[in-house]
């Protein structure tokens, strides 16, 4: 279980050789994929909507068939996406690329098996096929009946106005234009730039057997900015983000031009900076990004999955005292504009605001429709899949540790020798020891309660409980990072938030080379 | 109704391109099977049956680049996207580089990387196999459960043409065995876990033992605590070393270079590790699970040696990077239907040296065994390595107690250079291999 921030191209096709290990078709053999289809897109103007074909009636026949040999639940998962991709390299731009795919999924689970079966075109035949295929996980256990489905009014948390997704292309392309040049400006030794946009439109259909019906769209917006400095033998690379579920107005409170100078700026500190330290010592960590602490350490454990496995350190502690009595976490699908937020999850629960953890205290578990059943609880709203292909997973959403009442710049004073995590990378977590990792991209020695010299990066590590315990004060100056943030487990990637205001530990160890 | 072949297909789809404006046009499809048996506690968790298909276009006009993906094969919806996709691409900056591979060359035979019994193996074969996986692993004391048990197996089919060069196929099968096991002492839990992948069935490792291994390692884990930071020598053992390895693997990728995001940028020709390493990139290897005739953009695929004694000899290319540096393809593009090609790692392996690892341990009085690695922990552009890492001290000479909650750390080039021995224990079981390996003098950051 891992979080990082966008990932690359390369990484993209190694993950791909995990992500292919999706689920259960129907009609898989054979070359019968060239098949008419029943009905089009309807997405940026392409093709049909999904409910042409996924009606009231056509999905209440899925979801019968379905549950056709029984079943504790069944559920009809239909999704299309609108995808752009543009890539500026080496003062370029390098390559342009749309995609579109789109398809539907049937799953039935029976206590604590799943039957799952998918199909690549979204054809009544070949989902009632599937919902057979997904059936057959229950031996006659006798036919359930589902509930029919009625159309649900949704309330969504937020409104995006002009999604970034829908701009015009030239737009698109200014921005990362400008970018590049705002980064170059920085300084002769910025030797390359790289941008990576990517923006999608994403429409979803979900039937369950509980009688709900919904229909949601959402868009998402990425921009990355990687950036080379290079001075003699040394070479930096900075980096900086943008995105979320944003309109156009975004970037005027977000300059792209000034977000894409940090990113050359950082280089250049970082071209500067000294090896980081080694061992073990105090850390206050930046707001915003630094969350990865938070969701790497507690919230993966939290997971309804490995909860109800027991397989989780935090297995059994509801109400237990799991971190330092100042320590408030929540998840919140509803965050304004948050790249986890949503109005339904993706198996129909609509998404909602968790307390976790408060006072230190285990108040929650993140429950998708299937632990939630086998923990004898309701589900919070946090079913999630990486598409159509994939059945869903219990997953964080907008995941942080809450404002305390630290005044952030007395979080130094009275460290002697410590370490100022200022940005940080992508980080895992192993959460049956509780042991994880997050990566530090650019960090600061602090000295006799002040921030002195720039460091290079490290990984820093610990374990969930016991760092938790040594949480010595939360600032208020809570920022949740809605621009990075991408959450990979078995295989799947889902978009995240993660936030938390300055927090200062009494020691986590640092990873330098620096004795 | 009318089902097509997929070589006519490719033909439709890159004709339909070239009728719109494509000056040059690349057409890549897949169809992938995909069968996995989750097993846990007793009972099947999980039965997958996928089979996904998808369909990538690149478009070239004015030597400005454009693609497209889809899993959706309507015609109209094709055309659609294919007019949208030249005119997008027209915003891009035209590049000389921009050509497609037009040389055609026959495809690498006698791979062995398909094995037909991917056809007549059946879910109820797979759970079986899944079983002895869980029931192997809770013979071995102190494991109480497993995270998952896990059998499966993937047939790839890819079909590929261009403007240049006509249709050409291949199909491949990988099979796998993966389990992870809890041990528990009481007080702590811990998470061992053993896979093997091959692409013929026959070549797997036994669910008994890779069970019993997974079952092995979570044991070993107990009772593991920091020690205080230090600088010794360090060993990889085998599997650890791999990781090692698929963490530098982008350092050798011929855009990072060109583009100053590697710390090898400006070395080839040099000396950048011990002579005791030679590292290739074996994109032919007989039954190698990174083995393919033709590579994701129609090249030719090869053995390259990137790491000859310690000297530096070839980048990894695409046919762009390729030509913006002036050399010859190496066959490294790698894609899915989703992907624009990029440079990808075939079978990517440090070559075996001539140390037993049991003597690579005696020869160190103090220092660290490295049995796995967890996270992030390349800066590949500054050449800076830091890892959360597990493992055992070496006390005298002889494997002492379990450790974890540290780090090692290091530059890479000091790194290389500084490995001073090599096992013999290369084993397949990944795309990234090597044998064990010893490093100087790395800092362990600790308690």
């Amino acid at each position: 279980m891992a979080i990082d921030e966008p990932i690359s191209r390369r990484d993209f096709l190694r993950h791909g050789a995990v992500l292919s290990g999706a689920a259960l078709a129907a009609g898989a053999s054979g070359l019968s994929w060239l098949k008419p289809p029943d009905a089009d897109a309807a997405i940026m103007g392409i093709g049909k909507e999904l409910r042409d074909v996924l009606n009231l009636e056509t999905v209440n026949q899925i979801l019968i068939e379905a549950l056709k040999r029984g079943g504790d639940f069944a559920d009809l998962f239909a999704e299309q996406r609108f995808r752009t991709m543009i890539v500026l390299d080496d003062q370029k731009i390098d390559s342009v690329t749309y995609g579109y795919p789109r398809g539907a999924g049937v799953r039935v689970f029976f206590r604590k098996q799943t039957g799952y079966a998918f199909s690549d075109e979204i054809a009544y035949n070949d989902l009632l096929d599937a919902a057979h295929v997904a059936s057959a996980v229950v031996l006659n256990q006798g036919i359930v009946a589902p509930v029919d489905v009625r159309a649900r009014v949704l309330t969504p948390p937020f409104s995006v106005m002009n999604p970034v997704a829908l701009m015009n292309e030239n737009t698109k392309f200014d921005i990362i234009r400008r970018m590049d040049a705002a980064a170059r400006s920085v300084s002769p030794k910025i030797v390359s730039v790289r941008i990576e946009y990517q923006d999608e439109a994403r429409d979803t259909l979900i039937g369950t057997s509980d009688g709900g019906y919904a229909i949601d769209r959402q868009y998402l917006v990425s921009i990355g900015c990687s950036v080379t400095a290079v001075n003699g033998p040394d070479r930096r690379t900075g980096r900086s983000f943008l995105g979320g579920r944003v309109g156009e107005d975004y970037f005027l409170r977000r300059d792209p031009e000034a977000v894409a100078k940090d990113a050359a700026q950082q280089a250049m500190t970082l071209l500067g900076a000294d090896p980081a330290p080694a061992g073990s010592m105090p850390v206050v960590i930046a707001p915003g990004w630094g969350g990865v602490l938070i969701h790497e350490s507690f919230g993966h454990a939290l997971e309804g999955d490995s909860i109800r496995r027991g397989t989780s350190l935090l297995s059994g502690l509801m109400g237990q005292k799991i971190g330092s009595p100042h320590l408030r976490v929540i998840d919140d699908a509803l965050w304004p504009n948050g790249r986890g937020s949503y109005t339904v999850d993706d198996e129909g629960t609509p998404g909602q605001r968790t307390v976790l953890v408060d006072g230190g205290y285990l108040q929650s578990f993140i429950l998708d429709r299937q632990s939630a059943f086998l923990l004898n609880q309701k589900s919070t709203g946090n079913g999630r899949r990486m598409s159509y292909r994939q059945w869903p997973l219990p997953r964080m959403t907008n995941t942080y540790i809450d404002r305390g009442t630290d005044d952030p710049a007395s979080l130094l004073s009275g460290i002697t020798k410590g370490f100022y995590a200022a940005d940080l990378g992508g980080g895992s977590v192993d959460t049956t020891s509780g042991n994880f990792n997050f990566a530090v991209q650019l960090g600061y020695l602090i000295e006799n309660g002040q921030r002195t010299k720039p460091v290079r990066g490290a990984v820093l590590i610990g374990n969930s409980l016991e760092t938790m315990q040594r949480i010595e004060g939360i600032g208020s100056d809570l920022q949740v990072d809605q621009t990075r943030g991408m959450c990979g487990k078995d295989g799947q990637m889902v978009p995240v938030g993660v936030g938390q205001p300055t927090v200062r530990f009494a020691s986590i160890t640092v990873g330098g080379t620096a004795i | 109704m009318p089902t097509s072949r997929p070589d006519e297909v490719l033909n439709n789809v890159r004709s339909m391109a070239e009728r719109s404006g494509a000056a040059e046009a690349e057409t890549y499809f897949e169809f992938v099977r995909f069968v996995e048996v989750r097993y846990r506690e007793g009972e099947v968790e999980l039965l997958q049956q996928s089979a996904i298909t998808g369909l990538g276009l690149r478009v070239l006009r004015d030597r400005k680049m454009g693609f497209l993906y889809t899993t959706n094969l309507n015609r109209t919806v094709l055309d659609e996207l294919v007019v949208r996709t030249i005119a997008l691409a027209s915003q891009a900056t035209p590049r000389d580089e921009n050509r497609l591979p037009d040389q055609q060359f026959p495809p690498q035979t006698n791979l062995e990387i398909e094995d037909p019994y991917a056809d007549r193996i059946t879910p109820q074969d797979l759970i079986v196999l899944a079983k002895a996986l869980e029931d192997n692993a809770l013979l071995v004391n102190k494991v109480k459960t497993t995270q998952t048990a896990r059998a499966g197996y993937v047939v790839g089919e890819t079909h590929f043409s261009n403007t240049f060069i006509p249709y050409q196929t291949f199909r491949n099968t990988q099979f796998w065995l993966y389990c992870s096991a809890v041990a528990t002492d009481g007080t702590q839990k811990r998470v061992g876990s053993f896979t093997d992948r091959k692409r013929n069935f026959q070549d797997l490792t036994t669910p008994d033992r890779v069970g019993r291994k997974a079952g092995e390692r979570a044991v070993a884990r107990l009772g593991a605590k920091p020690v205080p930071s230090a600088r010794v020598p360090v060993i990889f053992e085998a599997e650890a070393a791999g990781g090692f390895l698929g963490g530098l693997f982008g350092a050798f990728s011929g855009l990072n270079v060109l583009e100053q995001r590697s710390f090898l940028a400006g070395k080839r020709g040099s000396v950048i590790a011990s002579p005791l390493l030679t590292i290739v990139d074996d994109a032919i290897l007989r039954r190698g699970l990174g083995s393919r005739p033709f590579d994701g953009e129609g090249s030719q695929t090869r053995r390259n040696v990137v790491v000859d004694r310690g000297v530096l000899t070839r980048y990894l290319h695409t046919a762009a990077t390729a030509r913006r540096d002036g050399v010859n393809p190496t066959g490294s593009a790698w894609r899915g239907y989703d992907s624009l090609p990029a440079v990808g790692a075939s079978n990517f392996y440090v070559d075996n040296g001539s140390s037993k690892l049991s003597s690579m341990i005696e020869q160190v009085p103090n220092g660290l065994l490295v049995t796995g690695t967890a996270g992030f922990g390349f800066d590949l552009a500054a050449g800076d390595y830091s890892q959360q890492v597990e493992g055992n001290w070496i006390e005298k000479g002889k494997l002492g107690r379990p450790v974890e909650g540290i780090t090692v750390a290091g530059k890479i080039s000091d790194m290389l250079t500084g490995v001073d021995a090599v096992g013999r224990d290369l084993d397949f079981r990944s795309q990234f291999c090597s044998p064990s390996i010893r490093f100087k003098e790395l800092t362990v950051g600790g308690a």
